[in-house]
């Protein structure tokens, strides 16, 4: 109902910096062989419906993830994020409502908040596509989980890559070095 | 604030200037930068939207400063549009700094008239369009700060507009005993006067008393549907039963005029500077006053988008040995209540933003109105008598509890009310926890005659605030209440809550959480991801049939493989003389795609989804039947409704089960003497399945009150209508004839159990929670009715044709003209 072009605080219902950045750059890298695309990144979010869900616990189930965002409208589909290779939960989703209004609501009163007693993000989403419900890390999880460098139960202890190099020198220590 | 900054690295060639400054930095790395000079406008910016935030410097100072600054640059136009707009804005969004913009903009007035008809000029633009539209809250607002500069108006200033608005009133009244328009228009005009009484104007006493001797009669008339929206029902606590907001302000505005509007807790940024500085021109004097800038209010007054509703007063820190919110006898409640509420309301966007200035709500109100913020509850009991004043962190929590118990709806989702909570803690924990404490206590202890719908919301608030805070929660002050009967309502809020808390954790989690007296309450069956698969058992009938039921659906065969079992059950069924055999055909199959997908939500939807149509198939043949598809999943899932409850909401979306079915489960077959009522899974099932009806209907009157409908779609759609406004009415009556003999005691069940008196020591509580149950359903259904009824006035009538195209297409002048005639 609002006349106003501008808000006198900043709203937590945008696209997340990250979204925005991610998008530039791959426009940024298109100039450099096409035409510029002159579209704006955060067009394909006016009417989402889907939200990325990040900071999982790898032990955090279906329903645990559905008793709290259904409480911002209900649940159109909610698709778990695997590891690429073991197919188990690693650490994030994508919830899709039936309405754009919905998905807003959960970025202003979910987004941040505690679920399995982790702080959860919520970020704007142009929609599930196949394949994206696959990590993209290395060992098959999630980029952040293979390079952490702190010790995350949730999130399967250390970083993967670490662990690999910790377990390494380790055998290497063993063998007499 | 973003896009201001934004905006603020263009100003004037930025993009340039930006770059020279970053060659700079590249050219040599020495600490000191050049100096970038801030342009006036965004200094202006942030002292208007920090006016009033900080304790360490005086608000009366930010007001004069900005005044003059803007004042004396009257030629910078960026500077102009950023005051108005910034201080619009502010008023629009944040409105308990109104008294502070108003100020400024009357110290505006004087030291520059021309920038402070600028100001007016576009207050009243927006004033007019907000009329226009019904925004109601938007022009409450705007009028508020038109009434802080009373003293620049020529004549009774506001008052006339006032007047006029009550005109209006009166004539909505007039016109029918139900309207709440003419209420809201009241309301309004009271919330008005105040400010303009605490303003510098003076010599308006005449006008405020005249105008609210002339409300009283529509202010202190209880409306027909404020028991409805109480937060206790009259019949079940009268004591506690809130009064309107209304008449409780009308009330205390009659009080008021009495001690020559002394109205303590508002502010008066402006007294101190005209005491202080006698010899200067005074930015607060007014030179040349103005006409009222010209309002038309149009006959009748538009409604707004969102339906009206009376609105009751409620505190949650009410019957406390120490006042530490303001009693309803001093006029402070309701205007911190209404100023705080509208900016939750307004703020919903940014909960951090709108936690913090909860949080600071002792900066906006006369010094002196609170006590020192985080004051122990302890140290406001040895100050009792002192000076009064109120406990910040309690106003703002009780303002926050009184939108999530507004009754129908509040504005926003229940759980932003929730998140603003959680924030709020996460502020100031040492200071809000022990007010959240206290909060609950009094809820908790009210449970019995709090109106249903809200006892189950504080069910699913207090569990998900828990789980936001590691579950800690001081549970060893109810044991006592453990020994209750099952069915009381503390411990069926005991029960509802340590479900919640189990389906946004897990059963062992919890149990870690919990003093030894309640672990017998986290059952096995609740730690268990799996429940057992009864026909595991051979002693349960048709068990070999059910496991070869359960193999073929895991290995995911097909109908006809799945067909000889179905009908060996039913075989054998018919020679044991079962009445219905689909109906343990039906409990084989359910449990069986229970059993196999109970791994996981989506797992369980696609077993439903490969048999769907043999269960749509056994939802038309047999109604025994369909309710015994609810049945096998409530039973399989009895330790963890939760999960029970979500597939039912599923199968109602393949409508493989009809809404009519899942009431018929609960309310018939499922009754159990009316103790039913008392498990909060199934008034959360109910109400998401009454919900999804209504939602459906409230699509489709949205469809039929499109604009631009003709026919024929207009008399299909009619139909669609009738033929579904129909179905909605046959629920709620289903639900009313089922409930009632529980409330009046004569369900044949309860008559049946002991010895038939209907006094057993339960008896009384069951009734209790039937004449609850009524209530939230008798107001669903009025409210729905009323939504419908109220959509259908400005409907097109039936048989409206598409007008006539014309060649050039202008059919906007051709509806114009007709207008005309």
């Amino acid at each position: 109902m609002s006349l106003l072009a501008i808000n006198t605080v900043d709203r937590l219902d945008r696209p997340s910096a990250y979204y925005v950045g991610k998008n530039k750059r791959r426009r940024y890298n298109d100039r450099d062989d096409e035409k510029p695309k002159e579209e704006d990144p955060t067009d394909k979010l006016r009417n989402a419906t889907t939200l990325y869900v990040g900071n999982l616990s790898f032990y955090t189930t279906e329903e645990q993830i559905h008793e709290l965002f259904s409480k911002c409208g209900e649940i159109k589909r909610l698709v778990m994020g695997l590891d690429r290779f073991n197919k188990t939960p690693c650490g994030f989703c994508f919830v899709e409502y039936y309405t754009h209004q919905d998905a807003l609501d959960c970025m202003k009163y979910v987004g941040g908040t505690k679920l399995d007693e982790r702080i959860i993000r919520a970020d704007l989403d142009p929609g599930f596509e196949e394949g994206r419900q696959y990590g993209r890390g290395k060992s098959g999880g999630q980029v952040r989980d293979e390079y952490r460098e702190e010790y995350d139960p949730g999130r399967g202890g250390y970083g993967r890559a670490y662990d690999e190099q910790r377990q390494r020198e380790e055998d290497e220590y063993g063998a007499g070095r | 604030m973003a896009e201001y900054e934004r905006r603020n690295s263009n100003y004037r060639g930025g993009g340039q200037r930006k770059r020279r400054y970053r060659e700079d930095e590249d050219y040599d790395r020495r600490p000191q930068r050049r100096r970038y000079e801030e342009p006036l406008f965004v200094l202006v910016r942030r002292q208007l939207l920090t006016l009033a935030e900080s304790a360490a410097r005086r608000v009366e100072d930010d007001i004069v400063g900005i005044a003059k600054t803007v004042s004396e640059n009257y030629e910078d136009e960026e500077l102009r549009d950023t005051y108005i707009n910034i201080s619009l804005d502010l008023v629009l969004e944040q409105p308990m700094k109104i008294p502070f913009v108003a100020a400024t903009s009357l110290a505006v007035y004087n030291l520059k008239p021309e920038l402070g008809s600028e100001m007016l000029s576009k207050a009243s633009n927006a004033l007019q369009k907000y009329i226009d539209s019904g925004s109601w809250r938007e022009v409450k607002l705007l009028i508020r700060f038109l009434g802080g500069l009373q003293a620049i108006f020529e004549g009774d200033g506001i008052f006339p507009l006032l007047e006029e608005l009550f005109a209006r009133a009166v004539d909505l009244q007039t016109t029918s005993s139900e309207d709440l328009l003419g209420l809201e228009l009241v309301k309004i005009i009271l919330f008005t006067i105040p400010y303009v009484m605490s303003s510098p104007a003076t010599g308006f006493e005449s006008q405020a008393n005249a105008l609210l001797e002339k409300t009283d009669i529509i202010a202190s008339t209880p409306h027909t549907l404020v028991d409805l929206v109480n937060t206790f029902s009259p019949e079940e606590n009268k004591e506690a039963a809130g009064p309107s907001v209304i008449s409780l302000l009308q009330g205390q505005l009659q009080a008021e005029a009495g001690k020559s509007w002394e109205l303590k807790c508002l502010p008066r940024p402006w007294k101190d500077v005209q005491e202080r500085e006698p010899d200067e021109q005074k930015p607060f004097d007014v030179v040349a006053k103005v006409p009222f800038p010209q309002i038309t209010v149009p006959n009748p007054v538009p409604n707004g988008a969102r339906t009206l509703f009376p609105e009751v007063y409620i505190s949650v820190f009410a019957d406390q040995e120490v006042d530490t919110v303001p009693p309803t006898s001093d006029i402070s409640s309701s205007l911190l209540r209404e100023a705080l509420v509208d900016t939750i309301n307004l703020l919903d966007f940014n909960r951090v933003a709108t936690a913090k200035y909860l949080i600071d709500v002792d900066n906006w109100y006369t010094p002196g109105t609170f006590v020192k913020r985080a004051t122990p509850f302890d140290r406001m009991r040895e100050m009792a008598g002192e000076v009064q004043a109120w406990k910040p962190e309690d106003v703002a929590v009780d303002a926050v509890f009184s939108q999530l118990y507004q009754l129908p709806t509040p504005e926003h989702k229940l759980v932003y009310f929730h998140a603003l909570l959680t924030e709020c803690c996460k502020i100031a924990p040492a200071a809000i926890a022990p007010s959240l404490g206290r909060a609950i206590r009094f809820l908790y202890n009210n449970l019995e005659t709090m109106d249903l719908e809200l006892s189950n919301r504080f069910l699913d608030w207090f569990a998900h605030h828990l789980s936001n805070f590691g579950f800690t929660w001081k549970w060893s002050e109810w044991v006592d209440d453990l020994e209750l009967p099952a069915i009381h309502p503390k411990l069926a809020f005991i029960y509802g809550a340590l479900d919640k808390e189990i389906r946004l954790s897990f059963a062992q989690r919890i149990r870690g959480t919990l003093p030894e007296p309640y672990i017998p309450l986290i059952t096995e069956g609740k730690e268990k991801d799996t429940p057992d698969f009864k026909y595991s058992s051979e002693t349960t009938p048709y068990s070999k049939e059910g496991q070869e039921i359960m193999q073929l659906i895991r290995k995911k065969a097909t109908d006809e493989e799945i067909q000889p079992f179905i009908a060996a059950i039913e075989e054998q069924a018919q020679s044991m003389g079962v009445e219905d055999p689909k109906v343990p055909s039906t409990d084989a199959l359910m449990t069986a795609i229970c059993y196999v997908g109970s791994k996981s939500l989506s797992h369980v939807l696609s077993c439903i989804e490969r048999n769907k149509d043999r269960l749509l198939a056994i939802g038309s043949a047999s109604t025994q039947a369909r309710c015994q598809i609810i049945t096998s999943v409530m039973e399989y899932w009895a330790d963890q409704p939760g999960i029970a409850i979500n597939i039912i909401d599923k199968l109602l979306n393949y409508t493989i089960i009809s809404p009519l079915s899942v009431l018929e489960w609960a309310l018939t077959e499922s009754m159990a003497a009316g103790t039913i009522l008392s498990k909060s899974h199934i008034f959360e099932m109910i109400s998401a399945t009454v919900g999804k009806v209504t939602n459906r209907m409230r699509q489709i009157v949205a469809a039929r009150t499109q604009p631009g409908l003709y026919e024929p779609q207009l008399s299909v759609l009619d139909e669609t209508l009738a033929r579904e406004r129909a179905d909605m009415q046959a629920l709620f009556k289903f639900i009313e004839d089922s409930i009632i003999s529980v409330a009046a005691g004569s369900n044949d069940e309860m008559m049946e159990r002991g010895d038939g008196s209907g006094d057993l020591p339960d008896d009384a509580i069951i009734r209790q929670w039937g004449r609850r149950w009524l209530r939230v359903f008798r107001r669903k259904s009025a409210v729905e009715e009323a939504f419908i009824t109220d959509a259908l006035v400005n409907a097109t009538p039936i048989g409206t044709n598409a007008p006539a195209k014309t060649e050039d297409g202008d059919e906007d002048v051709k509806i114009a003209d007709a207008d005309d005639q």
